[in-house]
C-alpha cells in the first residue's frame, strides 16, 4: 500500500520513472518507491528521487484492486502495490539503472508510451 | 513472533562465529570451517546484504531491548579478543548449550579458558563436530528455508527484487477481454478529475473493512479528456455507489459504458508530444519575459528542465534606491511601474554602473548577477518545461538576427542557423502559393529551375518553366520544394507578419530572405521570400489603425500621453513623453489628443507652435518639426532623417529654438508673466488651451442671435453655433434643429429686435449702457479666467478645451457662462428667466439680465494680472462696490482703457480685426451702476440675502429718467425683490421719510450702501459668510473691516465691499 497524496492538485506530486507510481516527494523521501526501492534507491536521496522521478505526468489511475483490474495490467502494474499510478510518465530511468535491468535480462519500457507492440 | 525469535536465537551465535571465523581466516586453522561455511553460504545465497541489514535493522527498530544492545557489545568484545578466541574456540563449544540459553555466559568463557584442561581435548572436539554435523543438517532441512523466509517475510517488503515480470508481456496481449472488467465514463466537474479519483482512492481505503466495501477495482483521469473520470468496474451500480457523496461527481448525467476496444485507447491517449532537442526555438511563457524567444540549450535527463538562453532584460533604471548606487542613477520615468525593462544584451559595464560592482561576479567567462548566470550578453537560464511554449514559436527575422548579432552588434562568425524557421515555416510556404508566383524550385531533381506557377494540386504544383533549355514546359514538383523567387527591383507586399501590408522595392535576395526598402518608412525590411507577393499597388493602409494614424498624439494613461511613431498590423509603437517606446494596442489608447491650438514657449521666449521647425540648443542639436506640444513642456518633434523610433524624439520645449525666428517676440523689459497668458501659462505648466485662449475663438461671431433673412429658412431665428469660412452652422430657436447657411444670410438680432448685418459693428446700437460688443473683448481676454477657471463654476465642463472639440476655445465659454456665484450655486439665476436667452454676450441687449455682464467690471477692475480664482466669482461684487475705478464709474476711468492691458494682451490680432472694440468704450467704462445694479437685483433675490433690508441708494435714474429722476439718490431699504420677465423690482422704503409707502423700484437703479462706522449692522454678500448678518467691530484699514456676527464675538475680517449696511432699528 502506497502512501496516497494528501492533496491530489499539488505540483510537486512525482510520478516514479520506472513503475510509474504517484508520491509526494517527502514521502519518496521517507520510504522510497514502494515498487522498486531496490533499483532506484531513493529512500532518503533527494537527488536520486529527483533523477528517479518526475512531475512531467499525464493521467492519474487509483489503482484500488491490483491483481483483479485491467487498468492495473495494461499498465504492468498489478504486481505493485496499491495506490496512486501515472497513465503517462514523461522521461527515462538514470542510465544505471536501466543497465542493472540489462544485467538482469529484464526488459526496459519505458512509462512514456513510446513503444507499444 | 516467539517462533522466529526461537529461530533467530539459534541462528545468532552461528553467524556471529561465522563472523569472526571470516575475520581470522587465515590465521584460523578451519576445523569445522566446511559445515560452517555451509551456513554461511545458505545465508549468504538467501542474501548477505539483507542480513546485515536486518541486523541494524533489528537494533534500530528494538533499540529499547536489551538483548540487542548486549549482543552488540559482547560482539564486540569477543572481537577485542580475536586471537584467544580461536585458540580457545573449540575449548569452549562444550559450554556452547548453555551460552545458547544465556548469552551471558559469554562473559564467563573467556575467564574460563585457563582452567579447562585439554587432556579431553580431540574428545570433545569428535563430540562436537558430531553435534555441528547434526544441526547442520536439521538447519538445513528445515529451519533454514524456515528462517529465510521469515526474514523475507518480515523486512523484505522495503526492498522487494524488482522482477519486471510483467514487461515481457507484449502491450497487444493485454488487451482487455470479456472478463475483465468494464470503464466506466462518468462526468466529473471539469477541473476537479484528479480531485474525484484521489478521492475514490481514499474512499476505497476508508471502505475497505467496513460493511460495504467499494467494488471498483481502479479509476482513472485523462488530463487531455476534462470533465470525465474512468471508473473501472463490473457494473454501473457499483461505479454509482462509489461516486455517491462525492462533490463534483455528477453520475446522474450518465455512468456511461467505455465499448471494449475503446478501453485500451483511453489509456494511450497520447498528447502531441513537443519535444525540445537543444538548439532549438522556444517562448517563454510567464514572466519577466513572456513572449520572448529562446533557444534550448540543454535538457535535464528527465526532460523537465530546460536551459535556456536568451536576451535579458535588465532593468538599467532600477526604482529601488536602496541597491543602487546613488551617484549613477539616472531619472527615473514616471508612473512606469509595470513597465518592464527592454532587451539588451548584458553589458558588464553598465550593469556595474547602475547596480554596483558587488551585484556582479564573474566566474570563469560567466558573469552572474542577481542570481542569474550570463554569458556572451545572453542570459543562461533553467526553465520548467511547462512553462515554456514549444509550439507555434515562429520566431521572426528580427529575433534570429537579434540572436545572432550577440552583444558586440556585429555579426556573429556563425551565422544564425535560418534552417530551422525555414523548415517550420515551409508547411506554411505551400498555403501561400497562388498561379502566376514566380518560383524557383531549391531543391530535387529540378534544383534551379524557375518559372511561373501554372496550377497547385494540394502538394503538387505545376510550374510553366522560363529559360534555357525547358523553356514552357510544365513541370510538376514537390510546393515544399519552390520558394517564391524575386530579384532585385521588384515590387513587392507583404502578405503576413508584422510588416504586413508593408510594400517595398526588392533591394536583395538572400536564399528565402527578402529585403526590400520599404516605400513608406524608407527603411529596409528583411522578410521571408514566402510572405511576399508581386504587388504594384504603394502600401497605405498600414499608417491608420483604428481611429489612430501615425504622428497622433495620444493619451496612454492618465500622466502619459505619446506619439504613434510606427503603426504595425494591429499595434502601434509610441514614444511617451518620458521618451520611452510602448508597443500598445488601440484598445490601450484612451483618445486621441488635438494639440494644434497648443502653444508653449520655446528656449528664447518665442512662442512655439506646432509644425515650427524648431532645433535643439543641447543635447545632441537635433532638428525636427514641432508634431505635438504637450502640456506646453514636452514638444514631439519629427525628422525624417532621424532613424531611431520612425523620426519622432521627444524634447522640452525650453531646449528648441526656432528655426526661422517670428516676429511676435514680445518686447523685453514687458513682464511676460502678466502680459503673456501663453508664456505665463505655458511657464507654470499649465493647461495647453491656456495658451490657445489667447487666439480667441474662431469667430466672434459665435454665439451670436440671428435671424435668417434669405431664403428656405427665412424668418427663422436662431444661434450661430459654428462658422465655417463663409458658412455658419446656426441652431434655430425652432425644433431645435441645426442648419448650415451662408453668412450672408443672417442677420444680428439686437436685443431690441432690430437686425443688423454680421459684419456691421455691433457696440454701435442704441443704449450705450448695454454695451454688446465690448463683453466680447474681455471674453477673449483670456487672462483672468485663465487662473478662475476652477473646477467649481466650470461646472461638469471638460477642463481641456481641445477635448471637448467644439472649437470654442474656455476663454469664450468663460464670457458667455459667466462665473456667476448663482449659477454655481445651481440655483437659476433670475436674469435667466428674465430675459430666455442664452448667456452670450451679445444677449445681454436690455438690462443685461445675463450674467455675462458680471465678468466685464472684474476685467476693467484691474483683473488684469491678478489671477486669483476667486476673482471671476467676485466680479460683479467688486464693481458696484466700487472701490476700484471701474466699478466708481469715474469718468476718468471711462475714458481710459489701461493701455498696458491692451499692448499686453496676448491676441493684439484679435482686438485689432474688430475696430468695434477698438473704439467701444472699455468694458470698465460700460460697466456703469445699472449694470451692477443689474447685479444686485440677482443678490437681492438671493435667499440668503433677500428680505434682510439692505440700505440702498438710487442712482441713475435721473439719467435713465426714470420718474423723471424724481427719487434719485434717495436712501433707503428694501424690504423683497421680486423678479419679473423683464426685470427686477425691488420694494423700496425711503429712510428719510418712513412714512412714505413703499416703491417699487428696478433694482438696476438700485446701489448697494456699504457701512462706514463701527457698530453699524451690515450683511455680508459674498465668500464664505454670504448672507451672514455682522456687527462692524473695527476698522483694518484699506476698506477692510472686522466684523464679527451678530450675537457672536468671534471675529473675522472682510472687504468693505463685500458688505452692505443694513436696516437697522
Amino acid at each position: 500500500m502506497a502512501t496516497i497524496p494528501p492533496q491530489a492538485r499539488s505540483k510537486q506530486l512525482r510520478a516514479c520513472l520506472l513503475c510509474s507510481i504517484i508520491q509526494h516527494p517527502m514521502d519518496f523521501r521517507k520510504n522510497g518507491c514502494p515498487n522498486c526501492e531496490e533499483l532506484m534507491q531513493m529512500k532518503g536521496s533527494p537527488d536520486r528521487i529527483s533523477v528517479c522521478t518526475t512531475t512531467y505526468f499525464d493521467g492519474i489511475i487509483a489503482v484500488i484492486d491490483t491483481e483483479a483490474s485491467w487498468v492495473a495490467r495494461w499498465q504492468r502494474t498489478s504486481k505493485y502495490v496499491r495506490g496512486m499510478y501515472a497513465v503517462r510518465v514523461k522521461g527515462r530511468i538514470p542510465e544505471d539503472v536501466e543497465a542493472e535491468l540489462e544485467s538482469r535480462g529484464i526488459k526496459y519500457r519505458p512509462r512514456d508510451q513510446s513503444d507499444q507492440d | 513472533m516467539s517462533g522466529l525469535d526461537d529461530d533467530y536465537d539459534i541462528q545468532d551465535p552461528i553467524q556471529q562465529e561465522n563472523e569472526e571465523e571470516d575475520n581470522e581466516q587465515q590465521s584460523q586453522p578451519r576445523a569445522s570451517g566446511k559445515s560452517r561455511g555451509s551456513i554461511y553460504d545458505a545465508l549468504d545465497g538467501e542474501d548477505e546484504e539483507e542480513e546485515e541489514e536486518d541486523d541494524e535493522d533489528e537494533e534500530d527498530e528494538e533499540p529499547g531491548r536489551d538483548r540487542g544492545r548486549k549482543r552488540a557489545k559482547h560482539r564486540h568484545r569477543r572481537n577485542a579478543v580475536n586471537r584467544f578466541l580461536d585458540v580457545e574456540a573449540e575449548v569452549d563449544t562444550e559450554e556452547e548449550e548453555e551460552e545458547e540459553e544465556d548469552e551471558a555466559g559469554g562473559d564467563e568463557f573467556i575467564a574460563d579458558i585457563g582452567p579447562e584442561g585439554d587432556e579431553d581435548d580431540v574428545n570433545r572436539r569428535a563430540a562436537v563436530n558430531a553435534r555441528l554435523d547434526r544441526r547442520e543438517r536439521e538447519l538445513n532441512d528445515q529451519d533454514l528455508a524456515k528462517i529465510a523466509q521469515n526474514l523475507h517475510e518480515r523486512y523484505g517488503r522495503a526492498a522487494v527484487r524488482y522482477t519486471g515480470d510483467m514487461n515481457e508481456v507484449p502491450q497487444r496481449l493485454l488487451m482487455p477481454s470479456v472478463h475483465d472488467a468494464s470503464l466506466w465514463q462518468v462526468r466529473v466537474k471539469p477541473g476537479r478529475e484528479r480531485d474525484i479519483v484521489f478521492s475514490l482512492m481514499r474512499k476505497a481505503i476508508d471502505l475497505e473493512y467496513t460493511a460495504q466495501p467499494l467494488s471498483i477495482l481502479s479509476a482513472f483521469q485523462r488530463d487531455s479528456l476534462p470533465g470525465m473520470v474512468y471508473v473501472e468496474a463490473r457494473s454501473a451500480q457499483q461505479v454509482n455507489q462509489a461516486c455517491k457523496g462525492l462533490v463534483g461527481v455528477y453520475p446522474s448525467r450518465g455512468i456511461v459504458l467505455v465499448p471494449i476496444e475503446e478501453m485500451a485507447s483511453l489509456l494511450q491517449i497520447k498528447k502531441q508530444d513537443l519535444t525540445v532537442t537543444p538548439g532549438s526555438w522556444v517562448r517563454i511563457k510567464r514572466g519577466k519575459y513572456q513572449g520572448d524567444l529562446a533557444q534550448v540549450m540543454d535538457i535535464t535527463e528527465n526532460g523537465e528542465d530546460v536551459g535556456l538562453k536568451f536576451i535579458p532584460r535588465i532593468d538599467l533604471n532600477p526604482r529601488d534606491d536602496a541597491n543602487v548606487d546613488g551617484r549613477k542613477r539616472k531619472k527615473a520615468g514616471t508612473g512606469l511601474t509595470t513597465m518592464r525593462p527592454p532587451q539588451r544584451f548584458f553589458n558588464y559595464e553598465e550593469v556595474v554602473k547602475v547596480h554596483g560592482r558587488k551585484q556582479v561576479s564573474k566566474r570563469n567567462q560567466v558573469y552572474v548577477f542577481q542570481n542569474d548566470t550570463y554569458k556572451d550578453g545572453f542570459i543562461e537560464k533553467d526553465f520548467k518545461l511547462n512553462a515554456l511554449q514549444l509550439d507555434n514559436v515562429n520566431p521572426t527575422l528580427d529575433e534570429i538576427t537579434k540572436f545572432s548579432r550577440g552583444q558586440d552588434g556585429a555579426d556573429n562568425e556563425n551565422p544564425v542557423d535560418l534552417s530551422i524557421i525555414a523548415e517550420a515555416s515551409r508547411k506554411a510556404a505551400i498555403a501561400v502559393l497562388q498561379p502566376g508566383d514566380h518560383v524557383e524550385v531549391f531543391e530535387g531533381e529540378q534544383s534551379g529551375v524557375y518559372g511561373v506557377v501554372d496550377s497547385i494540386n494540394q502538394d503538387v504544383v505545376t510550374v510553366t518553366a522560363i529559360g534555357v533549355d525547358i523553356d514552357g514546359q510544365k513541370v510538376d514538383v514537390p510546393a515544399r520544394s519552390v520558394r517564391k523567387r524575386f530579384k532585385p527591383g521588384d515590387h513587392v507586399k507583404v502578405m503576413t507578419g508584422q510588416n504586413a501590408d508593408e510594400t517595398g522595392l526588392v533591394i536583395s535576395v538572400t536564399d528565402n530572405v527578402v529585403t526590400f526598402l520599404s516605400d513608406m518608412s524608407m527603411q529596409e525590411v528583411s522578410v521571408f521570400s514566402k510572405d511576399l507577393r508581386e504587388a504594384a499597388e504603394v502600401g497605405s493602409g498600414t499608417n491608420v489603425v483604428g481611429n489612430y494614424e501615425l504622428h497622433d498624439l495620444v493619451q496612454l494613461d492618465l500622466q502619459t500621453v505619446g506619439v504613434i511613431f510606427k503603426t504595425e498590423r494591429d499595434s502601434f509603437r509610441v514614444l511617451d513623453q518620458n521618451g520611452q517606446v510602448r508597443l500598445v494596442q488601440p484598445h490601450q489608447i484612451s483618445m486621441r489628443r488635438n494639440s494644434d491650438r497648443a502653444i508653449a514657449t520655446d528656449s528664447e521666449g518665442h512662442e512655439l507652435r506646432v509644425q515650427d521647425n524648431v532645433k535643439e540648443i543641447e543635447g545632441e542639436a537635433r532638428k525636427g518639426r514641432v508634431l505635438h506640444i504637450h502640456q506646453s513642456f514636452f514638444a514631439f518633434l519629427h525628422n525624417r532623417d532621424i532613424l531611431e523610433n520612425g523620426g519622432v524624439f521627444v524634447t522640452r520645449c525650453r531646449s528648441l529654438a526656432s528655426l526661422a525666428p517670428k516676429g511676435n517676440l514680445v518686447k523685453p523689459g514687458m513682464d511676460l508673466g502678466k502680459m503673456n497668458p501663453t508664456a505665463a501659462g505655458g511657464a507654470q505648466g499649465g493647461m495647453v488651451g491656456s495658451g490657445a485662449m489667447g487666439r480667441g475663438p474662431r469667430d466672434r461671431d459665435i454665439g451670436a442671435v440671428i435671424t435668417v433673412v434669405k431664403g428656405n429658412h427665412k424668418g427663422y431665428n436662431g444661434i450661430i453655433k459654428d462658422i465655417n469660412g463663409t458658412l455658419a452652422r446656426v441652431e434655430l430657436n425652432t425644433g431645435n434643429k441645426v442648419i448650415t447657411i451662408e453668412k450672408q444670410k443672417l442677420y444680428r438680432r439686437l436685443p431690441d429686435g432690430k437686425l443688423q448685418p454680421l459684419n456691421a459693428p455691433y457696440h454701435q446700437q442704441g443704449q450705450q449702457r448695454n454695451m454688446g460688443p465690448p463683453a466680447g473683448v474681455p471674453s477673449r481676454t483670456p487672462n483672468p479666467y485663465t487662473a478662475s477657471r476652477t473646477p467649481g463654476w466650470g461646472g461638469g465642463r471638460t477642463p481641456n478645451p481641445f477635448a471637448s472639440g467644439d472649437g470654442k476655445t474656455p476663454a469664450w465659454n468663460a464670457s458667455s457662462r459667466t462665473p456667476n456665484p448663482y449659477v454655481a450655486d445651481g440655483s437659476k439665476t433670475p436674469a435667466w428667466n428674465a430675459s430666455s436667452r442664452t448667456p452670450n454676450p451679445y444677449a445681454g441687449g436690455d438690462g443685461g439680465k445675463t450674467p455675462a455682464w458680471n465678468a466685464e467690471p472684474s476685467w476693467g477692475s484691474g483683473g488684469w494680472g491678478s489671477a486669483s480664482p476667486a476673482r471671476p466669482a467676485d466680479s460683479s461684487w467688486s464693481s458696484w462696490n466700487a472701490p476700484t475705478p471701474a466699478a466708481a464709474a469715474t469718468p476718468g476711468f471711462l475714458s481710459a482703457p489701461t493701455p498696458a492691458a491692451y499692448t499686453g494682451a496676448p491676441t493684439p490680432a484679435g482686438i485689432m480685426n474688430d475696430p468695434g472694440s477698438m473704439s467701444a468704450p472699455t468694458p470698465g467704462v460700460s460697466g456703469n451702476e445699472d449694470d451692477h445694479d443689474s447685479d444686485f437685483g440677482l443678490v437681492l433675490r438671493d435667499p440668503l440675502i433677500a428680505n434682510k433690508k439692505v440700505v440702498v441708494e438710487i442712482r441713475g435714474s435721473a439719467d435713465a429718467g426714470w420718474l423723471d429722476g424724481d427719487l434719485e439718490f434717495k436712501k433707503g431699504y428694501v424690504s423683497s425683490a421680486f423678479a419679473s420677465l423683464s426685470e427686477i423690482t425691488a420694494l423700496f422704503h425711503p429712510l428719510d421719510s418712513p412714512g412714505d409707502p413703499p416703491v417699487h423700484v428696478p433694482t438696476i437703479y438700485l446701489q448697494p450702501i456699504q457701512p462706514e462706522e463701527v457698530e453699524d449692522h451690515a450683511l455680508v454678500l459674498r465668500g464664505i459668510h454670504r448672507g451672514k448678518h455682522v456687527v462692524l467691530r473695527e476698522s483694518a484699514g484699506h476698506g477692510v473691516w472686522k466684523v464679527s456676527q451678530f450675537q457672536d464675538p468671534e471675529a473675522f475680517t472682510i472687504d468693505e465691499e463685500k458688505l452692505v449696511k443694513l436696516y437697522h432699528v
